[in-house]
């Protein structure tokens, strides 16, 4: 790759994208509008709630005529000042009089209901407050019982005369805005006439609160700051810088083809990754400046408005909504570098296979469906980083992120590798897939043709070719995985599945040959025109290289074990996971022979899974023209299979060496031993850790291969030993002639292209 | 005109297409051909015959089915980058970028083809001197004419001197002053010594400017030759007729066979 060309294309691409008006006003214009129109708006629409004056029909106002004690809670057309913070409270609430409103007389019971909805609802009042008749002397009575507390004779008081009511419609903005503005003076009123009544008759006020409650939140305000924007801005950002990725994509792509200038760039001298990076870049840049824009103008409106707002409206919480802190943000945006790179990279792949600019906005949807859920996953309580989530493209980056901003810097670096090698690793995926399409002559000078169901099943029939095509592989994975989660599902409803070793075999039996042999077989037969060359069974393997997958079987088996175990040291199992396992290895005990567990365990996923991830997904795979990324992505399907999160991290690295396995020798069967011969090995390991304590007292020298101290099973010289050997197998491996594929054959002699030239 | 001196070879070039409707589409069937240096090779067919295919395979936008094409000694799949410095490509379907100047545009691709600063700019002052393009050094591609456009191609396809020029249907669309231009353009970089290998469906043009021609119908090089040694082989009036003939010939065999 020719860094001055990747320039040169990025300078170009930048130019160009900033002279297009549309994408400015998108990327620049928008944000910086945006965020002061939504708070002008939000501003306007609390000024209203504020000024929105409320009328309120008082009756039964007679009621509190007599009594000189109580407090004044009328003053003419309002409600006295003294149950108000601010005169404009007080003159936003109105009162009107019945006379005004029902001059033939106020209406009783039900019929007052009646006429007080069509009030409201006609917008005459906004609420009706109701003293009954005979409010007043009950209070009165209330009041002489608490001065006269000797007396004898207890008082009897009517409760339903001691009660105000306020009538109003809670489906009513308004209505309600006005009930509980009304509500409000009331209870102020009421603790002004308790403290009053109290006052009068000698009780202390504290005997109505004998004790407070205090809320001794002991967080740092800095952590409070953080739980509220950890949560949003990532959120903010990461949407933004999807959306500043997308439109420059779809035009610096899809454009180009519907404008006919995509060709011109590919007859120069400016290969299809050198293009394909300069215009990544580009796309990474508006992505990072789209998001970087959205969030500053995001801040400078919410400082204005928060310091506003917190004053109009006490929101719970609100005291927390004060700008974000420094360190925050910074790590704010060390997170948006990566997360940009894969959005902008998923973006070029989508628009890179659009054939116009309207067929790549119908990608914008699709994608948003696949990435909103991964950034909503964290916002969701209860998902913390753990290493499972940590394996999720971006709900992982959005996670850590928080830990981060929380200051959890030791519980996060726990978690820093697979975070970055997951968005790394799909970064690169994305990126190559990109590459890809820049690649491919049908996506390039792609003519709509008419769509025919039945033609292209046909077509996929009578045109397949030797080995499955790249995407039948894909879907292959796909295909396995679904079929594996119904399967797993539906087994697991079953009462009392694997509590035999019966059912147990049985589940065994049918997680293997229907959810990975079955749909991997069928596919072969259907795709490929020689199946026995797609499963590397078309010719009998060496001697000398499935004695050397056997060997290495067993040299790799304590390295697996150690590397497993260092695994569930950094990431433990949780409890329930242990005692499935319990719960499994038990049910294993009962067996009715010995050799059925190794059948079971060891022969048959050797057999079934190989048929699938190294006979027909790898076969596939290695159309891509590399066979490392074929090897990889293959590895990563076969660890995905395994049920156990930590299962799946080491089944992935056995997964690279048997895809080396079946690249290097061209066959399945050493991938078969192999497999066999490891998985075997595991179940007797299960039976020598029972025995062996019983074993080292017996036989001390034992003690030279292994070890009773809970670091694993073996001495580190047994493990150096078995590192060693298997290099040394592996390196004998990748020295053997291997034989290629058309695509990775072509790509070598890309490769050498500019040798000698 | 040195015959010995092959610069552009096609070998058997076969491209399929798979057709949902046809099966296989073989859009070029056993194509072979080649071309010299100082000499304007000219494809002709109808619309549809397969010389943009054939030409995007030498340009290395398409990859051959099977067969082989190599550009000044470079092998056009496995050496495309080769290829390409030494080609200079112009078809109707390549356009010019929008939001870019005259002068931008094609010092942009001189660059790319790796020309340093000094010599790209005294060569961009003749090329535009050449071409008289002066008046349109900084108006934006999207404000340009058809011809003024296609000016532009031309530079942009001849900037880094290169030893083999591909034309596919270069004067489509334009009126006949711009269109006589570029053939003057096209000849005096034959006089230069270029190979160049120009497709048209314009027989007139042809005539006027190739040495030799390769008839192409369906995929297949009916008649090749020098256009004189064609009007007496086939005895007809003009390549037109050739042309007709020929053609009328080879969609009557399939029905008499």
């Amino acid at each position: 790759m020719n860094l001055h060309n990747v320039k040169l294309v990025y300078a170009r691409e930048m130019r160009d994208q900033l002279r297009d008006r549309r994408t400015l006003f998108l990327i620049a214009v928008l944000p910086l509008l945006l965020y002061p129109l939504l708070g002008m708006s939000f501003f306007q629409l609390s000024q209203f709630m504020r000024n929105n004056a409320s009328k309120v029909l008082v009756l039964g106002e007679e009621q509190l005529a007599g009594s000189d004690w109580l407090p004044q809670l009328f003053d003419e057309d309002h409600f006295a000042s003294s149950w108000f913070s601010t005169p404009k409270e007080q003159d936003v609430l109105q009162l009107v009089r019945p006379d005004t409103l029902w001059p033939e007389g106020v209406p009783i019971g039900d019929a007052l209901d009646e006429a007080a909805r069509e009030a409201i609802s006609q917008g005459e009042v906004q609420v009706v407050l109701r003293f009954p008749r005979g409010f007043e002397a009950q209070l009165e009575a209330v009041r002489e019982s608490l001065m006269n507390r000797s007396q004898t004779e207890p008082v009897v008081l009517d409760d339903e005369l001691l009660q105000t009511e306020i009538i109003f419609i809670s489906a009513n903005e308004k209505s309600r805005i006005a009930q509980l503005r009304v509500d409000d003076v009331l209870r102020q009123w009421r603790a002004e006439v308790t403290r009053s009544n109290l006052a009068e008759g000698n009780v202390p006020i504290t005997a109505t609160n004998p004790f407070l409650i205090k809320q001794n939140d002991v967080s740092h305000e800095q952590q409070r700051h953080a739980a509220v924007w950890s949560k949003v801005l990532p959120f903010v950002l990461f949407i933004w810088a999807l959306t500043g990725a997308f439109y420059p994509a779809i035009d610096l792509c899809a454009g180009e083809k519907e404008r006919g200038t995509l060709e011109t760039l590919l007859v120069s001298p400016a290969e299809r990754r050198e293009i394909v990076w300069g215009k990544l870049l580009t796309i990474m840049t508006f992505s990072v400046i789209t998001a970087l824009l959205n969030l500053a103008s995001l801040g400078v409106t919410a400082k204005f408005i928060l310091a506003q707002f917190s004053e109009i409206i006490s929101l719970p919480g609100a005291s927390a909504l004060t700008l974000p802190p420094l360190s925050s943000l910074i790590w704010l945006v060390v997170a948006l570098l990566p997360i940009a790179a894969f959005f902008s990279a998923m973006c070029l792949a989508c628009a890179a296979f659009a054939r116009s600019t309207k067929e790549g906005q119908y990608y914008l949807m699709p994608l948003l469906l696949v990435v909103m859920p991964l950034m909503m996953l964290p916002l969701s309580p209860g998902v913390e980083l753990t290493l499972g989530n940590s394996l999720i493209p971006v709900t992982g980056v959005v996670l850590l992120l928080r830990s981060v901003i929380e200051g959890q810097y030791v519980h996060a670096l726990k978690y820093v590798i697979p975070v970055v090698g997951v968005t790394f690793g799909c970064c690169l995926l994305a990126i190559r897939w990109a590459e890809d399409q820049f690649n491919r002559e049908s996506v390039l000078f792609r003519e709509s043709e008419r769509l025919d169901l039945g033609r292209w099943l046909t077509h996929l029939f009578r045109d397949r070719a030797d080995t499955p095509t790249l995407a039948q592989a894909i879907l292959c994975i796909v295909v396995v995985s679904i079929v594996q989660f119904f399967v797993s599902l539906s087994l697991s409803a079953q009462e009392g599945a694997g509590t035999s070793f019966h059912s147990l075999a049985q589940l065994l039996f049918i997680s293997q040959v229907v959810c990975i042999a079955l749909p991997a077989g069928l596919m072969t037969l259907l795709f490929t025109r020689r199946p026995a060359r797609t499963l590397l069974l078309d010719r009998w393997p060496r001697i000398s290289h499935v004695l050397a997958a056997a060997g290495l079987a067993v040299l790799m088996f304590p390295l697996g074990q150690q590397f497993a175990q260092w695994v569930e040291l950094l990431y433990p199992v949780s409890n329930e996971v242990k005692e499935q396992i319990a719960a499994f290895s038990s049910v294993m005990q009962t067996a009715p022979n010995w050799w059925l567990p190794l059948v079971l365990i060891g022969l048959l996923p050797a057999i079934c899974e190989e048929i699938a991830f190294r006979g027909f997904i790898l076969s596939g795979l290695r159309h891509l023209g590399h066979k490392w990324w074929a090897i990889s992505i293959s590895a990563i399907a076969f660890g995905m299979a395994h049920f156990i999160l930590q299962q799946k991290v080491s089944a992935a690295a056995v997964g690279l060496v048997i895809g080396v396995l079946a690249v290097q020798t061209g066959s399945l069967i050493p991938c078969i031993v192999f497999h066999a011969i490891y998985n075997s090995l595991t179940v007797l390991s299960v039976k020598l850790a029972e025995n062996l304590e019983a074993w080292m007292v017996k036989q001390p020298k034992l003690d030279i291969f292994f070890r009773t101290d809970n670091q694993g099973f073996f001495q580190d010289w047994v493990i150096l030993v078995c590192l060693c050997g298997s290099a040394g197998i592996l390196w004998w491996l990748h020295r053997i002639p291997y034989h290629r594929t058309d695509e990775e054959q072509l790509q070598e002699n890309l490769d050498k292209q500019f040798v000698g030239a | 005109m040195s015959t010995e001196s092959v610069v552009v070879e096609a070998r058997s070039l076969t491209k399929v297409y798979a057709d949902l409707r046809r099966g296989e589409f073989v859009a070029l069937d056993d194509l072979s051909f080649s071309a010299s240096a100082g000499e304007v090779f000219g494809l002709l067919g109808p619309n549809g015959a397969g010389k943009t295919t054939a030409l995007r395979i030498l340009s290395t936008v398409l990859q051959p089915t099977s067969g082989s094409a190599c550009v000044n000694g470079f092998d056009c799949v496995t050496q495309p980058s080769m290829v390409r410095h030494h080609i200079g490509f112009m078809s109707a379907n390549t356009a010019v970028y929008d939001r870019m100047t005259a002068w931008e545009m094609v010092e942009y691709f001189g660059r790319l083809y790796g020309m340093e600063d000094d010599r790209l700019h005294d060569r961009m002052e003749s090329l535009f001197d050449r071409l008289q393009m002066q008046a349109i050094r900084d108006l934006l591609g999207a404000k340009m004419s058809t011809g003024m456009k296609q000016k532009v191609s031309i530079a942009r396809a001849i900037v880094h001197d290169p030893p083999v020029l591909i034309f596919d249907e270069a004067t489509s669309g334009l009126d006949v002053l711009v269109a006589r231009a570029l053939l003057d353009t096209v000849a005096e970089l034959r006089d230069q010594g270029k190979c160049i290998v120009f497709s048209t469906h314009i027989m007139r043009e042809a005539e006027r400017l190739c040495d030799r021609v390769a008839i192409m119908h369906r995929g297949k090089i009916l008649a090749e030759g020098s256009v004189a040694g064609m009007l007496a082989e086939h005895q007809g009036a003009d390549l037109e007729d050739v042309f007709f003939s020929l053609i009328q010939d080879q969609d009557q065999e399939p029905v008499a066979s």
